[in-house]
């Protein structure tokens, strides 16, 4: 079991993802009920989505991570519901691309000022994260704006039988499963590894690291557009939550914040336990002022188990 | 001819580098001219109150960052000073009007708290060898859990008079015209240059946010030394919190925003992560981003240009003065 859990990074979160979900369906049959799946699942979407969105650049090493997804997700959220909406641009074929771009070039942008203007990472997304708060508080000006149309509603509930959650979950895993059948990935865990010895081994560093924070801000991209099917507003206040949380899932995913493992698999576990706990404190007969309490230090049992599970199969270097 | 011209280029080029690496000639330069603007374009910026209220500002943010920099030098980073923060202006508030303590005894109260959670996030990250970003989040949620749940959802009660004092523009220390804030503010920052230059314990934290593998060969108890760093974070951001409750502190939340403030201060002051820096340049930092905060609500900006400039503002420094290696120069 001990071996299991070592060789396999993201066991302990799938381990502990049954055990709660076990744990939630006890406490709240209902739970278990599938016409209850896709309003669970829409509400789980944004926040796997922003999880796992932070993953590639933690992955790609030398101290990488995107504090900037958050905003990023949120500043989208706002566009549609702000901009786009109210001027009848609310079609899919318009949305949808967006999403994806806009997400793809605050990553691209963030990669270029971590690879070619060499920003400490987490510098170069704390002044996105500033710039993107900023624009998103802009926006939402004194009122918050509301909105949504027939398929973003049908984003939140479900298309005919597939809860729409599940699409957008599903969208980011397929071009994830589409880039692991290329060398991309491959070149992505060596420059984690050691990005010094993959850079003498021929790798494109600097392409494969722009790459991983343009993959992160294209599924923030996607990640937006769940959150505003599920909010139908604009609330520019959330952004920074939404990061911390993704931090700590990716984290419980078994994902190594030196970049020397991960996988997005485990950050999507791991950001399950997240909403699994916090369901099951809502469900089960914890006080509602001590339910914080209570999952503040799970959370950090959890990261503190599966971290040091992480660590214990590396070599230990001094 | 041209390669001799080119060559003098470089040196010169040198010469600043080598100097802005001695001395924050940047920061300084950008303070300066920051603050001349707000002369020429800003009515009654000279005025007592007006530089008074800066410093106020610059004071809670250099209090609240210094933990920040001494983390940073050695070589971490603290996700839970907001939380810590939080806790401060809390505890005052709450244990001095509602459980009626004396306020020592809320004051030594608070800061053991603050000993303990420090301990806690440097111990954690250490002996388990998990990244501080995730233990100090994970304590700083657990903090900001316990505080919602011991005051039952939110705080009722008011701050105590003399945290109000602290930070009003009319008051001195001891007959200095300084609000005491500011006093505090100074001599902490004296403290904390010669802590960090002069003594064995400084110079322990530079080696180890350098090259921790180094500095245990150079017998540098590198578990102490790091766990300190987390320890003294979260008493200078509790201290900070305690005297912010005079100005709209002691509420849940109220640290939130210093987290990413504070972390502003010590980046355009010019510190980086791993024993690049000192206090001196988040002193800096700290009042720049107030001259900065000053001049845009002057000039009536809203709080989101607000923010975008001070994104943009970190981007220009950093790309001045912060840039790590290339990855060639490191093969």
């Amino acid at each position: 079991m001990t071996r299991f859990l070592r060789t396999r990074p993201y066991a302990f979160a799938l381990v502990l993802a049954v055990i709660l979900l076990i744990a939630n369906i006890v406490a709240q049959p209902a739970f278990g009920n599938p016409s209850n799946w896709p309003e669970t699942l829409a509400i789980f979407a944004p926040f796997a989505i922003a999880a796992i969105a932070s993953t590639p650049a933690i992955m790609s090493g030398g101290g990488g991570i995107d504090i900037s997804i958050g905003p990023l997700m949120t500043v989208i959220d706002m566009v549609i519901v702000a901009d786009l909406l109210p001027h009848g641009l609310g079609s899919p074929w318009i949305v949808v691309p967006f999403c994806l771009v806009a997400g793809a070039a605050v990553g691209a942008i963030n990669g270029t000022l971590v690879t070619v203007l060499r920003f400490q990472p987490v510098v170069a997304t704390l002044c996105m994260n500033f710039i993107l708060t900023g624009l998103a508080t802009q926006i939402e000006g004194s009122v918050t704006p509301q909105g949504s149309t027939w398929w973003t509603n049908d984003l939140s509930s479900s298309f005919g039988a597939i809860p729409g959650g599940l699409i957008s979950i599903a969208a980011v895993l397929l071009i994830w499963f589409g880039l692991s059948r290329t060398a991309y990935l491959r070149n992505l865990y060596a420059t984690g590894g050691d990005d010094a010895a993959a850079f003498s081994a021929g790798v494109d560093v600097t392409r494969v690291r722009i790459l991983a924070y343009t993959i992160g801000g294209l599924f923030a991209g996607i990640g937006g557009l769940a959150l505003m099917a599920v909010l139908k507003e604009g609330e520019a206040s959330d952004a920074t939550m939404y990061t911390l949380v993704a931090l700590a899932a990716v984290a419980l995913g078994g994902t190594a914040f030196t970049g020397k493992r991960g996988s997005l698999i485990g950050t999507l576990f791991g950001a399950a336990c997240m909403y699994l706990i916090t369901n099951v404190l809502s469900t089960a007969n914890v006080p509602d002022t001590w339910s914080d309490a209570v999952y503040g230090g799970l959370l950090l049992i959890a990261v503190i188990i599966s971290a040091g599970l992480a660590n214990a199969t590396q070599v230990r270097t001094a | 001819m041209t390669t001799i011209t080119a060559a003098r280029q470089l040196a010169s080029r040198h010469l600043v580098a080598d100097l802005q690496r001695r001395f924050p000639l940047l920061q300084v330069a950008a303070l300066v001219v920051l603050y001349l603007v707000g002369v020429v374009t800003v009515p009654g910026w000279t005025t007592h109150s007006t530089l008074m209220s800066m410093l106020i500002m610059a004071a809670l943010l250099g209090i609240a960052g210094a933990g920040q920099t001494i983390v940073v030098l050695g070589g971490g980073i603290d996700f839970s000073v907001g939380a810590f923060i939080t806790a401060g202006g809390v505890f005052i508030t709450v244990l001095t009007s509602v459980d009626h303590w004396p306020a020592w005894a809320a004051i030594v109260f608070s800061l053991a708290v603050a000993v303990a959670g420090g301990a806690l996030n440097g111990v954690t990250s250490f002996r388990f060898r998990i990244e501080p970003l995730v233990v100090t989040l994970g304590v700083g949620a657990l903090l900001d859990g316990v505080l919602t749940g011991w005051v039952g959802g939110a705080v009722n009660g008011t701050p105590p008079a003399w945290t109000n004092s602290a930070v009003s523009v009319t008051t001195s220390t001891f007959g200095i015209p300084l609000p005491p804030i500011v006093s505090i503010w100074i001599v902490l920052a004296v403290i904390a240059g010669i802590v960090l230059a002069r003594t064995r314990a400084g110079r322990s934290l530079y080696l180890n946010g350098t090259n921790p593998v180094a500095a245990r060969r150079a017998l540098v108890r590198t578990g102490w030394t790091w766990t300190a760093g987390f320890i003294v974070s979260a008493v200078l951001a509790t201290f900070a919190g305690i005297l912010l409750a005079g100005e709209g502190g002691g509420n849940l939340g109220a640290g939130d925003p210093y987290l990413f403030q504070a972390l502003t201060a010590v980046i355009v002051g010019g510190t980086m992560f791993g024993g690049r820096g000192d206090y001196w340049r988040t002193v800096l930092g700290a009042l720049i981003l107030t001259v900065v905060t000053y001049l845009l609500e002057a000039h009536n900006y809203s709080t989101g240009v607000q923010e975008m400039v001070y994104g943009l503002l970190i981007m220009i420094v950093v790309a001045l003065y912060g840039r790590e290696r290339k990855i060639r120069d490191r093969v």
